[in-house]
């Protein structure tokens, strides 16, 4: 039973760290708060099942096309709604609200709501430390930890990670070092939508497309985010892997304890806004200027 | 003249904050902009190295504030006035903030990576360290530390050994001496000195007049976004009026 939670969490865990970094990094770097960032991994899901099903492309193949299609709309909404409004916080959560319900909306529209699926790209399975491990399981494991360490590279290790972490932290300084601030923001964006795709593209395979498939993975992001601390990438890892293995632990520990997975999550939100607000490893807010 | 500013006048909305401003900065001086609260200094230092024209750019064709800059600011023969601050930078013209503003959460060394940004040439960016480190040798002991916890004086020898990165040529630095110890003003000014002492023209906002009037070549004295006197600092201290009404001495 440990074995299982461990895997479970660990698998559940990753996922989360995808969406919930992808999310922390554009609030961090341009104050969005961005309530359609699951609705970028729901639009990927989509466009595999689209790509692999109707048009009879190869799995990696409509997965890498599936990536580069949902950062090419992610750019566009950025440019088209999120833009013009940036400075107005308030304005960005609405829009963003609205967003989400856009692409769930044309989701019903174009494919009438029926659930959909799509093959595994492993089948079979190993045993680990006694436990019946799914071969998809480890591929989704193994693709979200390099993911993870890909995005860490960048972020710490690059001209411009360093760049992004500037701007994050202070645009106006990060402008009088030479950084240009508009493009951050712009490679920020891709960077967070590649990874709510990346978090699509390996889930896809184990849960039902539909057209609400992006609200639970919301809840259970924004719980991560608040745990983490808000803008804290290195929070929202952390706090990843707490939730995941909670909610492992949950299911699996309590009888029945599967129907109680959601109401953890928002019950460590809730704890968590009622004890320490600013999260685990929170940003105080200065002002700036 | 390196920089030579004609005419210039910022309206925030309605609000006018600089007007009708002129100076000049001729290669290798170094000229104090001084003045009380509120003058208009930092808007004005703003509006040179681009910040005001990048606000203007970030809030054209958003729903935001109005802000109009007028007039001519040619830095080394060109017009600079429209021109946003992370270009400006790549001419040398290099702005060190008020209230030191380093970025907290990273370390001494990556604050001072983040100043030589747009420095591509590893061997330059090395010797422009050392450079950094032999005038603060503080920062050299303290490389690896999150620059949140560094204490005033530190977090203002970070920003200026930030602002020296890249190479500068007109270092213009804002209130370094605001909100530090006695002994670290005195020691932010020797540093000051020694930049100017490497070739560096400085345009040095501050309020600490009586030190800044001893070493800078030029002044230049402000009161509600106007130039109201110049000159060398003996010359002000012996005009009555300016001396009591706009410098408080």
């Amino acid at each position: 039973m440990i074995q299982d939670i461990i895997i479970n969490g660990l698998i559940n865990g990753s996922i989360y760290a995808l969406l919930a970094i992808g999310f922390s990094l554009i609030f961090g770097v341009a104050r969005l708060v961005n309530i359609a960032h699951t609705a970028f991994y729901m639009a990927c899901a989509y466009l595999i099942h689209v790509g692999f099903s109707y048009w009879g492309l190869s799995m990696p193949l409509a997965i890498v096309l599936s990536i580069g299609l949902t950062t090419i709309i992610g750019l566009i909404c950025y440019r088209l709604f999120i833009k013009p409004i940036r400075e107005y916080e308030a304005a960005v959560l609405i829009a963003t609200i609205a967003l989400g319900m856009v692409f769930q909306e044309v989701m019903l529209i174009a494919f009438k709501g029926h659930m959909m699926g799509v093959p595994p790209v492993a089948t079979g399975f190993v045993i680990v430390g006694g436990v019946k491990v799914a071969n998809q399981h480890l591929l989704v494991l193994g693709v979200a930890v390099l993911t993870l360490l890909a995005t860490w590279f960048l972020l710490m290790k690059t001209r411009v990670g360093l760049a992004i972490r500037c701007t994050a932290q202070d645009s106006e300084i990060a402008n009088l070092m030479g950084m240009n601030v508009d493009r951050e923001i712009m490679i920020a964006v891709i960077v967070s939508v590649v990874l709510a795709g990346v978090a699509g593209a390996i889930v896809v395979p184990l849960r039902v497309i539909d057209p609400h498939m992006w609200l639970p993975p919301l809840i259970m992001m924004l719980a991560v985010v608040v745990l983490g601390g808000l803008g804290s990438v290195k929070g929202s890892f952390v706090a990843s892997y707490i939730l995941g293995f909670t909610e492992a632990a949950v299911a699996i520990g309590v009888p029945m304890g599967s129907f109680l997975k959601g109401s953890v999550a928002l019950s460590i939100m809730i704890i968590v806004l009622l004890i320490r607000p600013e999260g685990l490893f929170g940003i105080a807010f200065e002002e700036e200027r | 003249m390196l920089l030579t500013v004609t005419g210039l006048t910022v309206v925030y909305d309605r609000a006018m904050i600089i007007n009708d401003l002129s100076m000049k900065v001729d290669a290798g001086e170094l000229v104090s902009l001084v003045g009380p609260n509120g003058a208009g200094k930092s808007t004005t230092l703003r509006a040179i190295t681009g910040l005001v024209a990048w606000e203007k750019e970030v809030l054209r064709k958003t729903t935001g504030g109005d802000v109009t800059l007028k007039g001519a600011v040619v830095f080394d023969g060109e017009r600079i006035e429209n021109v946003p601050a992370h270009k400006i930078v790549k001419k040398g013209l290099i702005h060190c903030p008020e209230r030191r503003r380093p970025f907290r959460e990273l370390t001494v060394l990556e604050n001072l990576m983040a100043g030589a940004y747009l420095l591509k040439d590893k061997t330059e960016i090395q010797s422009n360290l050392e450079k950094v480190y032999r005038l603060f040798p503080v920062l050299h002991s303290r490389a690896g530390q999150v620059s949140g916890t560094l204490s005033g004086g530190e977090q203002q020898m970070l920003a200026i050994g930030r602002s020296l990165m890249f190479r500068p040529r007109l270092l213009c630095i804002d209130e370094p001496s605001t909100g530090l110890a006695p002994i670290m003003r005195s020691e932010v000014f020797n540093k000051i000195e020694e930049i100017r002492g490497l070739g560096i023209t400085v345009l040095l906002i501050e309020q600490e007049v009586s030190t800044v009037f001893k070493m800078a070549s030029r002044n230049y004295v402000l009161s509600s976004g106007k130039i109201i006197a110049e000159g060398p600092g003996a010359d002000l201290l012996a005009d009555e009026v300016i001396r009591k009404t706009y410098l408080g001495l």
